[in-house]
């Protein structure tokens, strides 16, 4: 794609202190692309957002936006917006004049300004309460009055650090719809920082996997569901997490308690692995792995069984079992060509 | 549910012993200055008498008039607000937000300088006045309870600045408001409550001060608390004149604590109850 709203990393490194946060970050994300910065708590993805925003210095590295260097810029020179996760609303001010702020500080005409509030405003539905404080908003409401002063002054790069996180679980739904929506009509590029694989993976056009400081996969949500290249990667994306089940990979089959379990690729020698397999593509049959099913958990159009197999914690996602109950000994197999093998030391996919 | 009874009556009992013990003078003081110097002094007290207006008359345009004084009070009460308010916001606004060196040792010597006894420092504050010729000044006085007000405003302005998400004012400085704007536009109308508590402290304590004004000030620069020693010489001590001038002197601040008691104790509770302090 082209047109402005391209952002770069090149090797930013963050320390705080002793602790580094980010260990030299490398990124691109493309003009108008919908970016996802994923990771659990911790693993430095709302600290590249700030470095992107400009609220955090670097310790090493630099930040492009547009080709051009904007490490030592200010947040107000960088021409970016953000929606924060209490989303930081003006509690004194209406929601006109909170929507309005960004452009009164540059200037624009008080007339220009009611125009292109009340246009930004009715993007996000929330026309009829121009004249209310953010006080006597819902939490929906005051996440869209949020949005509106984020997209009123077209800025080249939206940044988003979890703003759906305080909304309830249906309006949180409904809102991610919106938001997709949204930023398919402006074109705007957009990063936007969560811990929900959910969000992610039904958001972005690309993902960003952050681990422990570090980028552990950039790619597609379908590439990094289905090709993880890493095994924190793996059990991360995906609900319930997969299940890594140490073996011995020869041929093309992987032993695992002295059950050998085939998988679609050849071992160019005999050597340990770990056997990734996700709970959907994990299912009870006539041979395979021996398991003993604890519990089944039925939510109505699938059910999770939890199962001991080869001395730990298995799971399945599938079709609800009615005939099925706990204690059962059970076999579990799956298609060769969903598996996953990684290295057990590193970590890394083979 | 009889206990309970018992607690409220002992607590309304304990409470009204506590106001009348400070109310009687007060009341004593405005009932004296409606009196006629022959009713202040007889024995036993009169609490039925013809009341005059003739000691306000007398304190207000006689020979002795405070007016002039009060004036005083008024301009170095203003100034001293005005001059702290202006200082000590940015100032507060820095040891509650900003990352400088020397932050930590700026901010206990804020709190050091209110630790120092007053009593201390008349003699070095009258030699310092005296050489730069500000002895019995309108700059003089404002000068020296700068020196009290300001740490004290600022001690206690620190923790309404903390009391704003820093969020908000990221969100200021992305919406291009740069450092001041953010301060004018997003902090300051949300600590106004806390703006007005310092103000209106920092105005009483200089209304008030007795101590420095007796001894910096002089016959030009004399605030009316020390005014109202000219009621009381070797002679005699005027009482009904001395009283009417207490009240005289007392009713800014008795106007200005109920006009702003809800923010006083608003002030006063709100790092108990926010639990904020120094980041």
């Amino acid at each position: 794609m082209t047109g402005p709203g391209s952002v770069r990393f090149e090797g930013v490194v963050k320390r705080h202190g002793e602790t580094t946060v980010l260990h030299g970050i490398d990124l691109a994300i493309q003009p108008g692309e919908f970016f996802v910065l994923l990771g659990p708590s911790g693993s430095g993805k709302t600290t590249a957002l700030r470095i992107m925003a400009g609220l955090e210095t670097v310790s090493g590295g630099r930040v492009l936006m547009d080709k051009r260097d904007v490490t030592h810029k200010e947040p107000g020179e960088r021409d970016v917006a953000m929606v924060f996760q209490s989303y930081a609303l003006y509690p004194h001010m209406t929601v006109a004049q909170n929507i309005g702020f960004p452009l009164k500080m540059v200037g624009v005409k008080a007339a220009a300004i009611a125009q292109q509030v009340a246009e930004a405003a009715a993007k996000v539905n929330i026309g009829h309460l121009l004249e209310r404080k953010p006080g006597q908003l819902s939490g929906g409401q005051q996440q869209r009055c949020a949005l509106a002063r984020a997209i009123v002054r077209q800025p080249r790069l939206f940044l988003l650090d979890e703003p759906l996180s305080n909304l309830d679980a249906k309006l949180r739904l409904e809102t991610r719809l919106e938001l997709h929506a949204l930023q398919r009509t402006l074109g705007t590029t957009t990063v936007y920082v969560t811990h929900d694989q959910e969000e992610a993976m039904t958001l972005a056009d690309r993902i960003a996997v952050f681990m422990e400081g570090r980028i552990a996969q950039v790619g597609t949500p379908r590439e990094v569901f289905s090709a993880p290249q890493t095994m924190t990667v793996a059990s991360f994306v995906g609900t319930p997490q997969m299940n890594l089940i140490p073996g011995r990979w020869e041929g093309s089959a992987v032993t695992v308690a002295g059950h050998a379990l085939p998988v679609s690729r050849t071992a160019p020698g005999a050597r340990d692995v770990m056997l990734g397999v996700r709970p959907s593509d994990l299912w009870i049959g006539s041979s395979g792995l021996p398991a003993r099913i604890e519990r089944i958990e039925d939510l109505g159009d699938s059910a999770i069984i939890s199962l001991t197999g080869n001395g730990q914690i298995l799971k399945s996602k599938g079709d609800p079992q009615p005939a099925r109950q706990g204690g059962d000994e059970v076999f579990l197999t799956f298609a060769p060509a969903t598996a996953h093998l990684f290295d057990p030391h590193s970590g890394a996919r083979l | 549910m009889h206990r309970s009874a018992i607690r409220q009556i002992a607590l309304a009992a304990v409470a009204g012993v506590g106001l009348a013990v400070w109310v009687f003078p007060v009341i004593w003081g405005l009932l004296t200055s409606f009196k006629a110097e022959r009713d202040v002094l007889a024995y036993p007290p009169v609490w039925l008498f013809k009341p005059t207006l003739d000691n306000y008359r007398e304190v207000l345009f006689g020979a002795s008039s405070i007016l002039p004084n009060l004036w005083s009070s008024c301009v170095v009460s203003v100034l001293t607000t005005l001059l702290t308010m202006l200082i000590a916001i940015p100032a507060a606004y820095a040891l509650a937000r900003l990352k400088y060196p020397g932050k930590r040792a700026s901010g206990f010597y804020v709190l050091a300088t209110q630790m120092l006894p007053p009593v201390g420092l008349i003699i070095p504050y009258y030699l310092a006045l005296q050489r730069i010729g500000w002895l019995d000044s309108y700059s003089g006085l404002t000068a020296t309870y700068l020196t009290f007000s300001l740490p004290f405003a600022i001690w206690l302005m620190v923790s309404y600045f903390e009391d704003i998400p820093l969020e908000m004012e990221e969100a200021a400085l992305l919406d291009r408001a740069g450092r001041l704007r953010t301060l004018w536009y997003v902090i300051l109308p949300q600590v106004r409550g806390g703006i007005a508590v310092a103000a209106i402290f920092v105005f009483l304590n200089a209304w008030n001060e007795f101590m420095f004004a007796v001894v910096l000030g002089g016959n030009r620069v004399r605030p009316v608390t020390v005014a109202m020693f000219n009621f009381i010489s070797v002679e005699q001590t005027q009482w009904s004149k001395l009283a009417a001038g207490a009240m005289l002197a007392m009713a800014p601040v008795i106007l200005i604590g109920i006009l702003a008691q809800r923010h006083i104790v608003k002030g006063l509770t709100f790092g108990a109850v926010k639990g904020g302090g120094r980041r």
